[in-house]
């Protein structure tokens, strides 16, 4: 907010000294994501030192630390690529919604990815995260469809409308999952391990099958970032630029719907990532969306292999799942948000 | 009822009836014809639970076994299974009711319900983090109890302004059933698979297995409050005129408030504490109360007893509905409520109230 307080179409760099604000962000951004990467590596139910792990990439060190630290290198990579798709994906629906509170968790997207993967588990025997990747995508699909449906039918789309959409699709699917799972205890069994929202226990499997998803949903993303700058001056002063209001929108929603599809069904539904991050990003850079969306990539992976290794340090020698992690970080950061809320409506 | 037509007859041309000079009770003639139809309704629906189904008492006995006479299955039936269940639910339907009555009176907001506002992820919250933490020591229900008050002691500090602004309202709540989802889905993960059931099962909202104590207690809650909603019933009719009217008027609106918040959630603590957070009938019962009629004014009346006929209704569905064998009856209410919720919606949008 500091740099630029008008949507510039353009110009990034326009001013040589927010250009050098801004490389400085960046080249602090990545110093911390390099920091979360190795205390990802390095914390644990048996942490090893910074030494260690240096060790470790010089091939240096001792075969027990090696398994220790390599055997850290999945999560760390899920946490990277799940971060990097919510924070992504957030950054897209609050540009494509014009709405700051919309997050893949809050619209439904969540909610479908569950149901959908639930029905596989109970009705059609899938079993293995690659299995429940390629049945969460459609389901966070259809949800993060018929939200945007629901949220924008009779008029324009609101500030609180898409949220409410999304709640309520919630609440029927979650008493659909309730109603699959409470009567197949296996299905409960291996649901309530999956919605909790955690990056350990699973393998690089996981990570491969989602990746495809992840970097076409974030391709896409990198490519609207200037469509999106325009949508922010408003659809007609957009469409007079000539730029397509409603093409970059769906695009937009198609991109944030697989990048938090992609995650959703890596690592479970985690809230808020997709939520806080993009309003951090856009006080350090402001509103051009391509360099949010380019810090977002950054800020979003930091934060959830934060989140990790807290969850890992804080109840040792048992874990707090990262989605319990970011809903205790979020949701005072949303309200707090909500006392800064302007309007009476 | 018959009381309450003749009171409404004699005493109260404009459609109050009074006890004295401070309760006012409005009543209308198509609310009383209304409420009658409810009632009958339910009693519909009681009948139907007491006796479908393969442990059900036969049509015919149930007159006899109601007033005394009824032995070996039917007894047991009565007395131990569905009995108290029925009771349980027509207390907590109607409390339920009440309440949601109560908060979308108060807060001019048909959005202003205990669901909304996170009282039933922080029920479950706190039901949850007892059962884990403080196993056998502490009754779930006292953890449900002290949850969801802190669920929404938090959202009224954390909205700035109360209960009155819809949308930070719904916001608040939002992030704070958020937080308390996320408890309750890690101790879920972190439990025995059996007990995480029982539990799952719990934070839903359940009337499975409850017993004549658990009925006494609702009931008890619900006796207390209904004077008490009676004696401010006409001042919130006034306070839903806007608050300088009713200052006007001469009614205190912020002690109205005060009091009616207050009534509003003894009574959907106590439901808490009974059957768990069950979903949407706070929110629901009111609004159908309202269309039924469609007069202005709380319906505190209607609204109990709508919501005890939805309870009982949606319980019905939970004991005899083959596709899902015994489901807590909170899913039930959330799948129905939900559907009706995004009606509502989608209502309010047209009318760009919201």
């Amino acid at each position: 907010m500091a740099t630029t307080t008008h949507a510039p179409p353009s110009g990034a760099g326009t001013s040589r000294t927010g250009a050098a604000r801004r490389a400085s962000i960046l080249i602090l951004g990545l110093a911390v994501l390099a920091l979360a990467l190795c205390a990802s590596v390095m914390y644990g139910s048996r942490s090893t030192s910074f030494g260690d792990v240096v060790d470790v990439l010089s091939g240096a060190a001792d075969p027990n630390i090696t398994t220790i630290i390599e055997s850290r290198y999945p999560r760390t990579a899920l946490g990277v690529l799940a971060g990097l798709c919510l924070a992504v994906a957030g950054t897209l629906m609050q540009g494509v919604s014009r709405n700051p509170l919309a997050d893949p968790g809050l619209l439904g997207i969540n909610a479908g990815a569950s149901a959908s993967i639930v029905t596989a588990t109970a009705f059609f025997g899938a079993t293995g995260s690659t299995a429940t990747m390629w049945w969460a995508l459609p389901g966070a699909l259809i949800a993060g469809v018929l939200v945007h449906v629901i949220g924008s039918s009779g008029g324009s789309t609101g500030l609180v409308r898409l949220v409410l959409a999304g709640a309520v699709l919630s609440a029927v699917l979650m008493a659909y999952i309730q109603a699959v799972t409470l009567g197949r205890p296996k299905v409960f069994d291996s649901y309530r391990y999956w919605v909790v929202g955690a990056l350990g226990g699973r393998d690089f499997d996981v990570f491969m099958s989602v990746l495809p998803f992840a970097a076409t949903g974030f391709v896409i993303a990198l490519v609207l970032g200037p469509g999106l700058n325009t949508l922010a001056l408003g659809d007609a002063t957009a469409a007079s630029l000539g730029a397509h209001p409603a093409r970059v929108r769906a695009g937009g929603l198609f991109a944030a719907t697989l990048l938090s599809a992609a995650a959703t069904a890596a690592v479970g539904p985690i809230a808020f990532v997709g939520l806080a991050v993009p309003h951090v990003v856009r006080v350090l850079v402001g509103v051009d969306f391509r360099l949010q969306i380019a810090f977002s990539a950054i800020a979003g992976p930091t934060l959830l292999l934060a989140a990790d290794v807290v969850g890992r340090i804080v109840l040792r020698p048992q874990e707090l799942m990262v989605g319990v992690v970011t809903a205790f970080i979020g949701a005072p950061a949303l309200l707090i948000a909500v006392r800064r809320m302007r309007g009476s409506a | 009822m018959t009381a309450d037509q003749a009171g409404f007859r004699t005493a109260s041309p404009r459609g109050f009836l009074t006890l004295g000079r401070t309760v006012a009770v409005p009543v209308r003639r198509v609310s009383v014809v209304t409420a009658l139809v409810l009632v009958l309704l339910t009693a519909g629906a009681a009948t139907a639970t007491l006796t479908l189904g393969r442990l059900g008492i036969p049509l015919a006995d149930l007159a006899g076994a109601l007033t005394g006479g009824a032995e070996g299955k039917d007894a047991f039936v009565l007395e131990r299974l569905r009995g108290p269940r029925l009771v349980v639910a027509l207390g907590t339907g109607a409390a339920l009711g009440l309440s949601g009555a109560l908060f979308q009176s108060v807060t001019r907001n048909p959005l202003g319900s205990p669901d909304v506002i996170g009282l039933g992820s922080g029920a479950g919250a706190g039901a949850a983090i007892v059962a884990l933490m403080l196993p056998d020591t502490v009754p779930v229900s006292l953890g449900a109890l002290a949850g969801a008050l802190l669920a929404m002691l938090l959202v009224y500090v954390s909205t700035g302004t109360g209960f009155r602004n819809p949308a930070r309202l719904v916001v608040a709540g939002i992030g704070v059933a958020a937080v308390c989802t996320a408890i309750t889905q890690y101790v879920v993960y972190a439990m025995e698979r059996d007990q995480a059931s029982v539990l799952a099962a719990y934070v839903n909202g359940s009337l499975s297995a409850r017993a004549w104590d658990d009925a006494s207690a609702i009931w008890l809650v619900l006796l207390a409050a209904a004077p008490l909603c009676a004696l401010i019933a006409r001042r919130l009719d006034i306070g839903e005129m806007g608050d300088d009217i009713a200052a006007g008027l001469g009614s205190e609106p912020q002690k109205t408030k005060t009091a009616a918040v207050l009534l509003a959630i003894v009574l959907c603590a106590g439901a808490v504490s009974v059957a768990g957070p069950i979903a949407f009938i706070a929110l629901t019962a009111p609004q159908i109360a309202k269309r039924l009629t469609r007069v202005s004014g709380p319906h505190l009346l209607l609204s109990a007893v709508t919501g005890a006929l939805l309870l009982v209704l949606a319980d019905l569905a939970a004991q005899q509905l083959p596709l899902f064998d015994n489901l807590p009856v909170g899913i039930y209410t959330m799948a129905i409520g939900g559907a009706y919720l995004g009606y509502l919606l989608t209502r309010e949008w047209r009318r760009g109230v919201l």
